[in-house]
């Protein structure tokens, strides 16, 4: 029994980090439409700064925050001033041989700059952990947990009661409704890619004390981000949260009772599963989604 | 019309002109194979300095049978890419023998190509059997084998590890966790039959994926298993993940690293004072018994004046010892690498172990596997890999953390 | 420039193609070749369901399948890998109808995430399903050189399959092409809904197109694990080499067209392995950088692929000289 719960207290701790990359791609992707591929080189540029942040002046790397989230959302809105923008009236298939680009691209600077060394920042936290009731919880996994549940929080408020929240929204649930309705879409568009941006680099941030940097570290979190949004469903946040925790889950539960190799096979065919039998996602309303392809 | 009969020629004939090259008589072209871009860039590039330094130093004492010997570089970054580039070197550089490779894959890829064309091929670290068990003419190996990694893990348990616990081998529990490559899978299989055969019981084994973020799966699956030690096969991420989580999770058996991630300097810069008491089999590093080792304070001296710092694993060393006994037997055929001339010299070699800057001896077998080549067991001890077992070539004695 | 003109300059490089290897000893050009040819076809095969508009980025998941197919059969039973093309080819399609069950319900951009992790599942069963597949340590084509191993002692006889391969993809893309089905793909490509409400069926278009291409590859798969001899998941069922690499050549080279994925491919695989050679020992990663700016700029700036900057000028001169021709037939 113990085990069970000890699994299960892994995989939640381990989707909260998963929730919040992924919140970070449902806003980009909900409001300008582009499947980033390079959504994970965004995870690894925040983590090398992090990193670099701690090495070179010894900043904390929760502490670094405060320096790391404006530049990235600085970042993101670059990427879609200067990419996203130019491309933003070719197909599907251009955007995203555009952003599979600059994931190469992104990726291989960072071997040029900061070669392919794993770096590893560490804290007196690192590898410190609780203990309650025989279950072993691990403390910078559990504070990017904590900090996942409520920026996502903060979020929801954000969208909920701001103007522009809630256009953000109405651009994510229909952007021909949004336009209708007098909400300049395209004005919004480096805005929210800022912000997802930001997001996804709060999540970055958040795996420094325990995880390893090194150029390709992103690679696995961009199909993942994408699973989580699809089941989540676009343009919910809850849904997000909750499919975030969830593949956490499907992967410690996975990864201990079937194979640790299989862990992300089975939630890949889950993915292809969910997209087959209920294409909105398990929690999404599915309005306004034809346009991206499903229907 | 006769604009597209041009441009349709030239094209042919600019594909077909990258194909030419020629070079001058008194250099001795050596391909050397290496995966410097790409994942395993880091100890491709290690290993490649390695042979680098042995070429600088026997140049400047006159080079091999009289000739300066010359590097063609080749990018093995991934299976496919040692191939093109085994074709590259030998058709386009008219290099006479390739030497490398760090990754097994690589190795076996390109050593297929070799081999077809009768060239010879060195190979100096990569440690997969399969790469000396397909009977080719044309292959040598200088570095231990994957068989001899366990040979080494097993004997320390059996003749260390279990008096240690008050147990006999047959009572001792062993647990594999490995990265699920070809590299990973070989070695934890190769461990496997040995220590079966040793009478140890082997009571789980758990692949993984390398690239992953969590391994705390593998860790409950290890904890359920109770084992006495858990010997891992591990790229360097996932050591440093393995590692990180089985403390965390407070995983009772000692961790017992395969070379790979468990050398890597790294590791024990991100895992600080818990890095104490892990164990390792690997290539020879350095902090190992001098007397065991003779040239290899020699040797880091020319790297860290080669390259203005301290070498990042032994794979450097290993490379720098199997690049020298390559080029004493180029020597002894007076510069030729034809095949049979090689296999001749490279036949006749007899080094006894504690000799070379590896502490490896050198006696070929007919496959082309030196087989006086051996791993030795190390542990990180104040961030530093000590040499531990066996005591001819050790520092310290080893410990178990508690 | 008449249809009879492009003929004869395609027999005339054709002929050139056909006795380059009495010309060249160097295995290495030929492989290049080969390599060049065997990228042609893939790309060519990747390119049919791109008739209709859907983009794979699984489709190492055929390429793998086939592989282990004839490889299997080859090493394990004795099967000669001649043989193998068909179970190859099944096997393959087995594989596009497992993927084309969400075509039911997916278009675009989800078509594609479902390929990937599609193709990402397999590699991911064929490292674990060791008793089958011998998990990454992988199958070697035993070294028994004969025309029924499709084991060669020297490169040539591949430079004259892949060639053929090449030739005979491309041909068959060209029928496709401008048969129905062509038509009902390029009818969903540019409307789904106008091509639904003409009656074509566009499910069913895109799952035959799916067919075709996944049948083609896999055959491709199997000529290339004889060619390469060793078998192993991270290769065969690789991302970046066998789905993004296909896709990138038919995007560069112009998709959706039939002469976009040889030019690509004729391009892209030599700039590939030139760019590794001359800027990877340089500088790590530099080879990759150049290539992901060559892919965004190319997007960026000749969307349609280079045929489309081809386009215009055989337009132009087709314009001048017969100005009756129907446009359909072309700009195949």
């Amino acid at each position: 029994m113990d085990l069970y719960v000890q699994v299960l207290v892994s995989g939640l701790l381990l989707g909260g980090v998963y929730a919040l990359i992924s919140i970070g791609l449902n806003l980009i992707f909900g409001v300008v439409r582009i499947i980033n591929f390079a959504h994970g080189e965004m995870v690894m540029l925040s983590m090398y700064l992090t990193f670099w942040l701690n090495h070179l002046y010894g900043l904390d790397p929760y502490l670094s925050v405060i320096i790391v989230l404006p530049v990235m959302f600085v970042f993101g809105v670059m990427f879609q001033r200067l990419v996203v923008q130019p491309i933003l009236t070719t197909s599907a298939t251009m955007k995203i041989f555009t952003t599979v680009g600059i994931s190469l691209l992104l990726q291989n600077l960072a071997l040029i700059f900061w070669k392919g060394d794993f770096r590893t920042v560490r804290t007196s936290y690192s590898m410190s952990s609780l203990e309650v009731l025989d279950i072993i919880i691990s403390v910078p996994r559990l504070v990017a947990f904590g900090t996942a549940l409520l920026s996502i929080i903060i979020l929801y408020a954000f969208l909920k009661y701001t103007y522009v929240g809630k256009a953000l929204r109405a651009i994510v649930e229909d952007h021909s409704v949004a336009r209708l309705m007098g909400v300049g879409v395209e004005k919004h568009y480096w805005f929210a890619f800022g912000l997802g941006t930001m997001f996804t680099a709060l999540g970055g941030v958040l795996l420094v004390p325990f995880s390893s940097v090194y150029p390709t570290v992103g690679v696995p979190f961009t199909l993942l981000a994408f699973v989580v949004v699809v089941l989540g469903g676009l343009g919910s946040m809850s849904g997000t949260f909750l499919a975030g925790l969830f593949i956490g889950c499907v992967e410690s539960f996975g990864g201990t009772f079937v194979s640790p190799g299989l862990k992300e096979a089975i939630y890949f065919a889950i993915f292809i599963l969910v997209l087959l039998v209920r294409p909105q996602g398990l929690f999404g309303k599915g309005k306004g989604t034809e346009e991206v392809g499903l229907k | 019309m006769r604009k597209a009969l041009i441009l349709g020629l030239s094209i042919t004939l600019l594909l077909t002109t990258f194909g030419a090259g020629a070079f001058g008589a008194e250099k001795l072209e050596l391909g050397a194979l290496y995966p410097i871009s790409g994942g395993l860039a880091l100890l491709g590039e290690e290993s490649w300095r390695g042979a680098e330094i042995a070429r600088l130093v026997r140049n400047e004492a006159g080079g091999v049978a009289g000739k300066e010997i010359v590097f063609a570089q080749g990018d093995a970054s991934t299976p496919s890419a040692a191939r093109s580039e085994a074709e590259r070197l030998v058709e386009q550089k008219k290099v006479a023998a390739i030497l490398g490779t760090y990754s097994s894959s690589r190795c076996m890829a390109a050593s297929e190509v070799t081999a077809r064309k009768g060239i010879v091929y060195f190979e100096l670290g990569a440690i997969a059997n399969s790469i000396t068990t397909r009977g080719y003419k044309t292959m040598w190996r200088t570095n231990p084998t994957a068989a001899d990694f366990s040979k080494a893990q097993v004997g320390f348990i059996t003749d260390w590890y279990a008096p240690k616990l008050g147990k006999k081998p047959a009572e001792m529990r062993v647990s594999i966790a490995h990265e699920d490559s070809d590299y990973g899978t070989s070695v934890a299989d190769s461990f496997s039959n040995l220590a079966k055969a040793a009478g140890i019981q082997v009571v789980s084994v758990e692949p993984y994926a390398a690239n992953t973020n969590d391994l705390s799966s593998v860790i409950f699956r290890l904890r359920k298993a109770d084992p006495d030690i858990v010997v891992a096969v591990s790229y360097a991420n996932d050591a440093i993940l393995l590692a990180r989580q089985a403390y965390e999770l407070k995983l009772k058996a000692p961790l017992m690293g395969t070379g790979g991630g468990h050398s890597i300097q790294s590791f024990a810069d991100a895992l600080g004072k818990e890095a104490d008491g892990v164990l390792n089999v690997d290539f020879t590093q350095y902090e190992v018994n001098e007397q065991f080792t003779p040239g290899l304070k020699e040797f880091l001296a020319l790297y860290k004046k080669t390259f203005n710092e301290d070498p990042r694993s032994g794979h450097s060393l290993a490379n720098f010892m199997g690049a020298n006994v390559v080029f004493d037997i180029i020597e002894k055929t007076g510069g030729s690498l034809d095949p049979e001339k090689i296999r001749e010299a490279a036949m006749a070699v007899d080094i006894a172990p504690g000799n070379t800057p590896t502490g490896w001896g050198v006696k070929f077998e007919e496959n082309g596997q030196n087989v006086m080549a051996t791993p030795l067991v190390t542990q990180w001890r104040d961030g530093k890999l000590v040499t531990v077992w066996p005591e001819s070539a050790s520092v310290m004695a080893p410990i178990i953390r508690e | 420039m008449t249809k009879n003109k492009l003929y004869i300059i395609g027999a005339f490089v054709f002929l050139v193609l056909l006795i380059i290897p009495l010309f060249y000893e160097s295995t290495f050009v030929l492989h290049m070749y080969t390599l060049i040819f065997f990228y042609t076809a893939l790309t060519a095969a990747w390119n049919i369901p791109a008739f209709g508009g859907q983009l794979s980025l699984g489709h190492a998941s055929f390429f793998g399948i086939g592989a282990y197919t004839a490889a299997i059969l080859y090493v394990n039973y004795g099967v000669s890998p001649w043989i193998g093309i068909v179970a190859a080819a099944a096997a393959a399609m087995v594989g596009g109808l497992v993927l084309s069950l969400p075509l039911i319900r997916l278009r675009g951009p989800f078509f594609t995430l479902a390929s990937i992790a599609f193709a990402e599942v397999l590699r991911m069963i064929a490292i674990d399903w060791r008793s089958l597949t011998n998990g990454s340590v992988g199958i070697n084509i035993p070294f028994k050189p004969s025309l029924m191993n499709l084991t060669f002692q020297s490169g040539m006889p591949f430079y004259y399959i892949s060639l053929a391969l090449a030739v005979g993809v491309v041909y068959l893309t060209y029928r496709i092409r401008s048969s129905a089905l062509g038509f009902h793909l390029r009818a969903a490509a540019s409307d789904d809904e106008a091509a639904k409400a003409l009656g074509v069926n566009t499910t069913l278009t895109h799952f035959i197109a799916l067919m075709w291409s996944s049948g083609i590859t896999g055959v491709l798969g199997l000529f290339y694990v004889f060619y390469i001899y060793v078998l192993e998941p991270q290769t065969f069922f690789s991302l970046d080499l066998f789905s993004l690499q296909p896709a990138l050549n038919g995007i560069i080279g112009g998709m959706g067209t039939v002469w976009g994925p040889v030019i690509g491919a004729i391009l892209m695989t030599p700039l590939g392995e030139f760019l590794r050679f001359y800027l990877g020992t340089i500088q790590q990663g530099l080879n990759f950088v150049v290539y992901g700016l060559v892919l965004v700029l190319t997007v960026r700036f000749i969307p349609g692929g280079i045929v489309s900057l081809l386009t215009p000028m055989i337009k132009r001169k087709k314009a001048k000289k017969t100005a009756n021709l129907p446009k359909e037939t072309e700009v195949a």
